[in-house]
């Protein structure tokens, strides 16, 4: 075995201001190997969000036939990896009723569900399984992380539409239908957690370097499971959140250990690193400022980084929530959401236009990086699901018939990208439960309001 | 390893079944099932209500709504009475009679071109919803085992150890009080050993013992470091156990930390790296982060009064935002805490420590609209003014009257209109005081007549704002909605706001004209005549709360407004007169709120009822502040739980 290319580990981490120690680094074996060729790296699946639609006329291409030569402007940035990209307009939304004074709540909250809140407990959440941790149920065990969840703004609008649950304003991701996973927001605490640094503050388990944590927890556990028994059903429920969590963090403890097994016997020759052609893992650089591009990148970096290291294989990005939000940086303090209603005000559309090309850019952002990245025979975006899109589509008029996505990557190959589909009916679940699907997710049932699946996009019959 | 603690635990489980049979039969108050009847008023009121639901409601729809707004696909804007008219108390349908009353009530419904009701229909059709309450049976609401919020779990931390609740800042961030998410996720798991540690790092170097002080709070006693015989394992994990689980613990809740320090004394850890590791374990255990029951209740219960630790838990929470201190603890191991003058000397007791800020910044903030304060974006070339110190200073303004008014038992009629202030230089500068130096917040008396109170407040006027310029629609809805409690429908979707036909016209519009311009379209005038008049009357107010008298463009502000009823007014103080006379709506609308933010979950059915009753022993007691408060933790639904069986 030659290892020529060993990287100083502390420069991929430049920019955190501190040395720190990456142990884990040392699974990635990155050296040149000849074993590449036989490998098939794993599909990931990202999901990226921005709220309150787009301006059609700038988003929708206008001819089929010449998406990639001459793309719309919201997408110009997407240019260089277009033939990567895959644009389709007649997805549907979940159609709202009896939610229908509630257009914002339902953004986010039937994005990856396809589904709507329960109306009887609408106070509390009550939706169902979103599709990114269908995937993360499926595929989660063999990655240190389960899923990544991030999101640039907190998540604690407070707003109430239709006696709906605050939460749904502005969570995608739920782990059951009462259960929502929460986003980190800290760029520091998602490096720190994917790499398993301590004293940040910050959600990093006790990487199998104390078993004793993991001793510990099964007693805690053993407590749990007594103090359950003595409660009430409705409450056993709950405290089933917490038991679930706890497992989930002994599995990820145990996941930790076992690729540290890996790293040691591959460092004793004892076993062949098959990853050896990818490239370094990528410099992830966290802004000093405040400003919403560089901050958006960082995010996308560190979800670039979590796919290229394998720390997980399902992504979720709420790259802004609704309400709240506004664009300083392009020039003008008005909120996203006031200018979306914009009745035809030529003012007030181009401020939208900027506002969503400014997402798609990000998005742009982290698909190019993944193509720059060599992995196995190709690119890690060729083995990329990564899903762009919005909870409405026109948000003037709160429509929801065509909603906005751009799915970007090949998918390990079960995507025909490089086009633009100008007449696919479906609705999002038939959307996500295909993705899933191509992601290689053996699907018990639709998501949410899906019927079928959307041939249409994949590789076998396009 | 699993299957060994599953076997022991099954040996501890029956141990202790034996004991709790012991514990259940000398402790029988809690279990007794509580008053679930109906008093006779209520009884009267039902059989009214139900009479006149099936006859005058069902009438109403029948002939106004349900030829639109019946069963079939898709529905009409959502909106179906078919399976409401079979049972309008259900949950599903609560929403739906709010916003329908709130439609017909501002003619918004029946559409323009159909029959119309009669004004006396209008106003039975308005008056049903608020009668729904009557059909709910008398109960306590839903009741699932709550999760500390973060600031609750830093504050607990703080209390506990001594540590910055800072400590917490990775959590995520998320909503208190009504609409919270009561949800617990792995990465928040992840977090609290990561913080468990870190606080523990801080507080008890390896190989040592804590502080005294800290020893002291942990297990309530002291203990000499150097003796290491006085240290009784048992006898320090029950006592570690109640501080940290805020109640007496089980036998088998003590079993486990005993085990435990078992597992550290296996792994050869010092003694006192074993009982670290078992402060560890009760961090990260479910009953350090969820407010537990102490007792168990009586299978066949349906409705139970809380034991007085999760009472006392509870009001902590509420008031302070942290776990219960020694007097509250005491109360509930003496079995007094429930009793109602002594939760009324307790509120008084907890409003007066520095603590109960803690309710400000929870509650008071929320209902005021300043929960997002230090997110919230200003148009910086416009108000250059507004950096992070005067942003404080008006967040803090808001803050001091409120802790003025509830430490000062105040009527809370003082949030209305009242003539102080707090302020420093920088907000002076705002109200365009010169004679206030320094940063230091003071308090200082108002002689403008517009100024005063909630509605004339820089942070409340700049909340309900845009980045740029005001919103007297934004304001509007703030003062029907916060202040007096009332429901506002939303925009229609398809309808934008503002739609103007001659753009070149609307470049010389003052706000009001612009914002006029909903009343010239039908669709949007019904609402329009009731939120926009109250706006107009402040905007003699900036963006940011500045008085002013000519808006941007240099025309004079035109601060008059009539409202439906015909109520007119001129001037901010006119306004906030007309509100004051309306001191009901407004305290119902305050208990309400802050019921809600301290059950942690929505309103609905019976809530109803004990809002009402809250209100008028208010009213009766001056509308005092504290009682106010008092009536909260007194209620039915703050000190009684469901228990929602399905075994």
């Amino acid at each position: 075995m030659i290892r020529s290319q060993m990287i100083d580990r502390r420069t991929c981490l430049r920019g955190l201001g501190a040395a720190l120690a990456l142990p884990l680094l040392d699974v990635m074996g990155w050296q040149e190997t000849k074993a590449a060729q036989a490998y098939k790296p794993p599909v990931r699946l990202g999901f990226m969000y921005m709220p309150h639609g787009v301006i059609m006329d700038q988003f929708w291409p206008t001819d089929a036939e010449r998406f990639l030569d001459s793309p719309p402007p919201a997408v110009e940035s997407l240019k260089p990896v277009l033939d990567q990209c895959l644009m389709m307009k007649g997805i549907s939304g979940v159609p709202t009723a009896p939610f229908n004074g509630a257009p914002h709540a339902l953004e986010l909250s039937t994005w990856l569900t396809a589904t709507l809140p329960d109306p009887a407990k609408r106070s509390e959440i009550n939706i169902a399984i979103s599709a990114d941790q269908i995937a993360a149920n499926y595929v989660g065990a063999m990655t240190p992380l389960p899923s990544l969840e991030l999101a640039t703004m907190p998540q604690n609008w407070k707003e109430n539409q239709a006696g709906l649950n605050e939460g749904y304003y502005s969570h995608c991701s739920y782990r059951s239908p009462t259960q929502v996973v929460p986003a980190e927001t800290n760029p520091r605490n998602v490096l720190a957690r994917l790499f398993n640094q301590k004293d940040s503050g910050s959600a990093a388990v006790s990487g199998g370097a104390s078993p004793l944590d993991r001793n510990l927890l099964d007693l805690v556990l053993g407590g749990a499971r007594d103090l359950r028994r003595k409660l009430p059903s409705s409450d056993q429920r709950k405290l089933d959140e917490y038991l679930d969590s706890v497992r989930s963090v002994e599995r990820r403890i145990a996941a930790i250990e076992q690729r540290q097994k890996q790293a040691a016997m591959e460092k004793a020759g004892l076993r062949r690193d098959h990853k050896g052609a990818d490239s370094p893992p990528i410099e992830i650089k966290i802004p000093d400022g405040d400003k919403r591009s560089e901050y958006m990148q960082v995010m996308c970096d560190l979800n670039v980084l979590a796919f290229q290291t394998d720390m997980t294989r399902v992504s979720t990005y709420i790259g802004s929530r609704p309400n709240g939000a506004n664009y300083p940086e392009l020039g003008f303090s008005d909120q996203h959401h006031s200018q979306t209603h914009h009745g035809g005000d030529k003012t007030k559309m181009d401020k939208v236009a900027k506002i969503v090309a400014f997402n798609i850019e990000q998005f742009a952002h982290m698909v190019k990086k993944m193509r720059s990245l060599k992995e196995a025979d190709g690119t890690l975006l060729d083995n990329c699901i990564m899903m762009w899109g919005s909870g409405l589509e026109d948000g003037d008029k709160h429509s929801r018939e065509n909603l906005p996505f751009i799915v970007a990557g090949g998918g390990g190959g079960s995507l025909k990208t490089g086009r633009y589909l100008p007449d696919v009916k479906g609705n999002q679940g038939d959307l996500l439960t295909t993705l899933l699907s191509c992601a290689g997710i053996p699907i018990d049932r639709p998501v949410g309001i899906a019927t079928k699946q959307i041939e249409a996009i994949k590789a076998s019959t396009g | 390893m699993m299957t060994t603690d599953y076997n022991q635990s099954r040996f501890a489980a029956c141990w202790v079944q034996g004991f709790l049979a012991v514990l259940l039969a000398t402790c029988p108050a809690n279990s007794t099932p509580a008053q679930d009847t109906l008093d006779d008023e209520h009884a009267a009121r039902k059989v009214e209500v139900e009479k006149l639901f099936r006859k005058d409601v069902t009438r109403f729809i029948k002939t106004y709504c349900i030829d639109c707004h019946q069963n079939r696909r898709p529905t009409e804007a959502g909106v179906n009475f078919s399976p409401a008219l079979n049972t309008p108390t259900h949950p599903a349908f609560t929403e739906q009679w709010k916003r329908a009353a709130a439609r017909v009530k501002a003619h918004d419904m029946p559409p323009e071109g159909l029959d119309q009701p009669s004004d006396e229909e209008r106003q039975m059709f308005v008056q049903w919803q608020k009668k729904i309450k009557f059909l709910s049976p008398k109960d306590p609401g839903p009741f699932i085992i709550r999760r500390l919020t973060k600031s609750e779990y830093g504050n607990t931390l703080q209390d506990l150890f001594g540590v910055d609740p800072e400590i917490a800042a990775a959590l995520p961030d998320e909503v208190s009080g009504e609409g919270y998410l009561n949800s617990l996720s792995p990465l928040q798991l992840e977090q609290y050993l990561a913080i468990a540690d870190k606080v523990l790092d801080q507080v008890w170097p390896v190989g040592e013992m804590p502080s005294g002080e800290v020893i002291d709070r942990l297990i309530g006693q002291k203990i000499d470091p150097g003796n290491r015989k006085a240290l009784a394992t048992a006898k320090i994990a029950g006592s570690l156990a109640r501080t940290m689980y805020r109640r007496p613990a089980s036998e088998q809740e003590i079993a486990t930390l005993l085990r435990v320090h078992e597992l550290g004394r296996e792994n050869k850890l010092a003694v006192e790296d074993a009982f670290r590791l078992m402060v560890k374990a009760t961090l990260v255990s479910p009953q350090f982060l969820f407010i537990t029951p102490a007792e168990q209740p009586d299978r066949d219960a349906k409705i139970v009064r809380l034991d007085d630790y999760q009472l006392a838990s509870r009001l902590s929470y509420f008031l302070w935002a942290t776990m219960p201190d020694a007097e509250l603890m005491r109360l509930a191991s003496e079995g007094k805490l429930h009793e109602r003058d002594t939760l009324r000397g307790q509120v008084t007791r907890m409003l007066a420590s520095p603590k109960s800020r803690a309710l400000f910044d929870g509650f008071g903030a929320q209902w005021l609209g300043l929960d997002d304060w230090r997110e919230r974006a200003f148009d910086q070339d416009k108000f250059p003014q507004m950096n992070d110190a005067l942003r404080r200073a008006m967040y803090d303004e808001a803050r001091l009257l409120f802790e003025d008014v509830m430490r000062g038992d105040l009527s809370v009629a003082t949030f209305i209109d009242c003539d102080f202030t707090f302020v420093n230089q920088p907000l002076a500068e705002v109200y365009s005081m010169d004679d206030i130096t320094g940063q230091a917040m003071q308090k200082v008396t108002l002689t403008n007549q517009n100024r005063g109170g909630i509605l004339a407040m820089p942070a409340v006027l700049a909340a309900t704002s845009f980045p740029n310029r005001t919103s007297p629609v934004n304001r509007g809805v703030w003062v029907l909605e916060q202040v007096l409690g009332e429901h506002v429908p939303p925009a229609p979707p398809d309808v934008p706001a503002l739609k103007v036909q001659d753009e070149t016209a609307t470049e010389n519009l003052t706000m009001r004209e612009l914002t006029e311009l909903h009343r010239s379209d039908p669709v949007c005038a019904n609402c329009h005549r009731l939120l926009d008049p109250i706006g107009f009357g402040l905007e003699n107010f900036d963006a940011i709360g500045r008085w002013r008298d000519s808006d941007d463009n240099g025309a004079t502000i035109d601060a008059s407004g009539v409202l439906p009823d015909g109520s007119r007014f001129s001037t901010p103080a006119e306004l906030k007169a007309m509100v004051s006379g309306r001191l009901d709506d407004f305290a119902r609308n305050l208990a309400e709120k802050m019921l809600a933010y301290a059950l942690c979950r929505a309103l609905e059915g019976y809530d109803e009822i004990v809002v009402d009753e809250m209100t008028e022993r208010v009213a009766a007691d001056g509308y005092q502040m504290q009682t106010l408060i008092t009536e909260v933790v007194t209620s039915y639904p703050f000190t009684h739980r469901r228990i929602q069986d399905e075994r």
